[in-house]
């Protein structure tokens, strides 16, 4: 198959590569909630957007730096019809883009094609099903980094010092599976290309892409903030997790203003912060305590207090998981935005962190 | 009709039988003097796998007696599953006794004779009888493999560990059915399709080995007075098959130390999975996984 790439020579609107994908994976994993994802590629980056129930949207932005290799050549004649998704037509007039549609999960299963994604986020259900007597290697675990609570439990400990030679050879080629990406135009699939190391197996996968769908705008800046909270994204999502487990419909988040200087009125204050889940069995109050370990910072004027579907945002677990940090701002519409800071690699500059957005519209309430 | 032997290496042997526990719920033994071969033919099997063992009894077996009145061969029935609960007794790490495989001619069961030492040191002799069916000596002469033509590619597989991953990673990138490929070049290529995607996933660099010297079975053995037709090195085989049979095969990745894929376009894959070191073969497991004629739309 190494004539395969032959048709390399024709100019590619999009032509990139990464060496270690695990990243640029983790990424777009948090956007796995919903298949259809839309690409947007301009010269800066690739943005990938994902929408749940018209009410919805997340947003990775994958920056230039990210990529190894990055070339963007827009088409030459005339502008396709832009799908920016901010309505930014002025932008889209100085600077050209080009999007399409490709189902999300596609393409994180063939970035995962050999196992080497990176596996920190769950697994799918469907793999725990995969039969594993007690004797099976473990190197064929392909999730077996995270270290979890397996449930081999110390039986697969002990077996898996008699298959240490191959281990050791899965982890060393863990390190940087690279990949190479490439879009020729509209009508053409996404081609990537995955090398697991220099003389390992190499997969060629072609993605179908969709021509791009009429986008949901949602605009925060629209109007005003009215409520900013910057906290630790475990914070978040062990609270997310916590009234997950009570299969609630509602999220209401509360922010309530700094109470007034004075220790007794401090005590009596309202929490800063507060979750509150109602569902059919009843309700829930996770509280945050006006703590700056806990909210590094808070900004309220008055009290702020919307409710959001509980299974729109807990869209946001996966990328909480990998994230550090978490901007939760509403506005005066109710609009909720979500900004999480996923670390970058050690090895790479934390300037080159990526973020994933959140913006989710409110429930009507009377 | 007699038949005792100590299983020597249990280890090896316990891993072949989970495979064909995986593959098959009952299987074929058939014991002759010299090896034991284990058969799972049944035609309901997914995508019509059917795997052909030979187990050589040194490397297997210790004081290995057989006498019947066929030649001293036996051929029997047996629930698999029920196999792999005995050895698992026998498996366990204390365990420091031989299993004894025995069988009785009046009552038709093979009896597990296991002792293993618990943790205080004492000793605990464990028992099984699995029963069995004794099939009749003419019925024997009719068990035959699947008649395979001469393969048009015959390849070393890559570790069958990293292959299992991909193909379980390919199998939502793929339908029922996957596309096995190769040359006489050390290429070999996996293919899925589907609406949504085409993935091919590549090895380059494997050996090629040559089979004609004494291929372990009947369709590689045919090809020595043959006259092979001219082809390409380079040129692809492609056979498609059931991933769910495909699949069943990689459950033997436990025991492969080597394996040699052969590609009869068209036709079926054969698999020749080799058990034991290569210094001392104890053993070949032969899948045979019918292709799947791609129609056409």
């Amino acid at each position: 198959m190494s004539g395969a790439d032959s048709d390399d020579e024709s100019i590619k609107i999009l032509s990139a590569s990464i060496h270690d994908i695990r990243y640029f994976t983790v990424l777009l994993r948090g956007l796995s909630f919903s298949d259809r994802a839309s690409l947007l590629v301009n010269s800066s980056g690739i943005s990938v957007t994902v929408e749940h129930s018209r009410t919805l949207l997340a947003t990775a932005i994958i920056f230039r730096p990210l990529f190894n290799e990055f070339e963007y050549n827009p088409e030459p004649e005339s502008n396709p019809p832009s799908p920016s998704p901010s309505g930014a037509e002025e932008e889209a007039e100085e600077e050209r883009s080009t999007g399409f549609d490709i189902p999300l999960n596609i393409f994180i299963d063939c970035l995962n094609i050999f196992g080497t994604a990176g596996g920190s986020t769950i697994p799918a259900p469907s793999r725990k099903l995969r039969w594993k007597p007690p004797n099976t290697d473990e190197n064929s675990d392909t999730e077996g980094n995270n270290q979890g609570p397996s449930n081999g439990g110390s039986n697969a400990q002990a077996k898996k010092d008699s298959a240490n030679g191959r281990i050791d050879q899965y982890f060393a080629s863990e390190k940087g599976t690279g990949m190479r990406l490439a879009y020729a135009g509209q009508g053409y699939p996404l081609t990537l290309l995955i090398a697991e190391k220099a003389n390992g197996p190499t997969a060629k996968c072609q993605i179908t892409t969709f021509e791009p769908g009429e986008q949901l705008i949602l605009d925060f800046d629209e109007s005003p903030t009215i409520m900013k909270i910057i906290l630790k994204s475990s914070w978040l999502r062990d609270a997310l997790s916590e009234l997950e487990s009570l299969s609630c419909d509602k999220l209401t988040i509360i922010g309530n203003p700094p109470p007034p200087p004075g220790r007794a009125a401090r005590l009596s204050a309202p929490p800063r912060l507060r979750l509150q889940a109602t569902g059919p069995l009843g309700s829930t109050e996770i509280d945050y305590p006006n703590d700056s370990e806990v909210l590094e910072t808070c900004e309220c004027a008055g009290q702020v207090r919307f409710s959001y579907r509980f299974k729109l945002v807990t869209c946001a677990q996966r990328a909480l998981q990998s994230s550090t940090k978490t901007s939760l701002r509403i506005n005066e519409d109710g609009m909720l935005h979500l900004q999480l800071m996923l670390p970058a690699p050690r090895a790479r500059s934390s300037d080159m962190s990526a973020f994933v957005e959140f913006r989710c519209l409110p429930l009507d309430e009377d | 009709m007699r038949f005792r032997t100590n299983v020597g290496n249990i280890d090896t042997f316990y891993k072949i039988l989970q495979t064909v526990e995986k593959l098959q719920k009952r299987c074929s033994i058939k014991l002759t003097e010299t090896e034991m071969h284990i058969i799972c033919n049944s035609d309901v099997n997914e995508g019509g796998i059917q795997m052909w063992s030979q187990i050589r009894v040194p490397s297997m077996f210790i004081d290995y007696r057989i006498q019947s009145n066929a030649n001293n061969v036996i051929l029997l029935t047996v629930s698999s599953e029920a196999l792999v609960a005995a050895m698992r007794s026998a498996a366990t790490p204390s365990s420091s006794g031989p299993g004894t495989l025995t069988k009785k001619g009046e009552k038709p069961t093979i009896n597990f004779d296991i002792s293993i030492s618990t943790r205080g040191g004492r000793r605990v002799r464990i028992a099984h009888d699995v029963p069995i069916d004794i099939t009749r000596t003419q019925e024997i002469e009719k068990l035959k493999e699947p008649l395979c033509p001469e393969p048009e590619v015959h390849i070393l597989l890559p570790p069958l560990a990293r292959l299992r991953t991909v193909v379980e990673r390919m199998k939502p990138l793929a339908g029922k059915i996957i596309k096995l490929s190769g040359n006489m070049s050390g290429c070999l290529t996996l293919s899925a399709e589907t609406e949504q995607s085409r993935v091919d996933v590549s090895w380059t660099g494997l050996s090629n080995p040559d089979m004609n010297e004494d291929g372990p079975s009947q369709a590689l053995r045919r090809a020595n007075g043959e006259e092979l037709p001219a082809r390409g090195p380079k040129q692809m085989y492609g056979v498609l098959v059931s991933l769910g049979s495909l699949q069943k095969f990689l459950n033997c990745h436990v025991v492969s130390t080597t394996t040699i894929a052969c590609i009869c376009q068209n036709h079926c894959l054969v698999l020749y999975v080799y058990v034991g070191e290569v210094a001392n073969r104890g053993g070949v497991l032969t899948f045979y996984i019918p292709a799947i004629i791609d129609e056409g739309p």
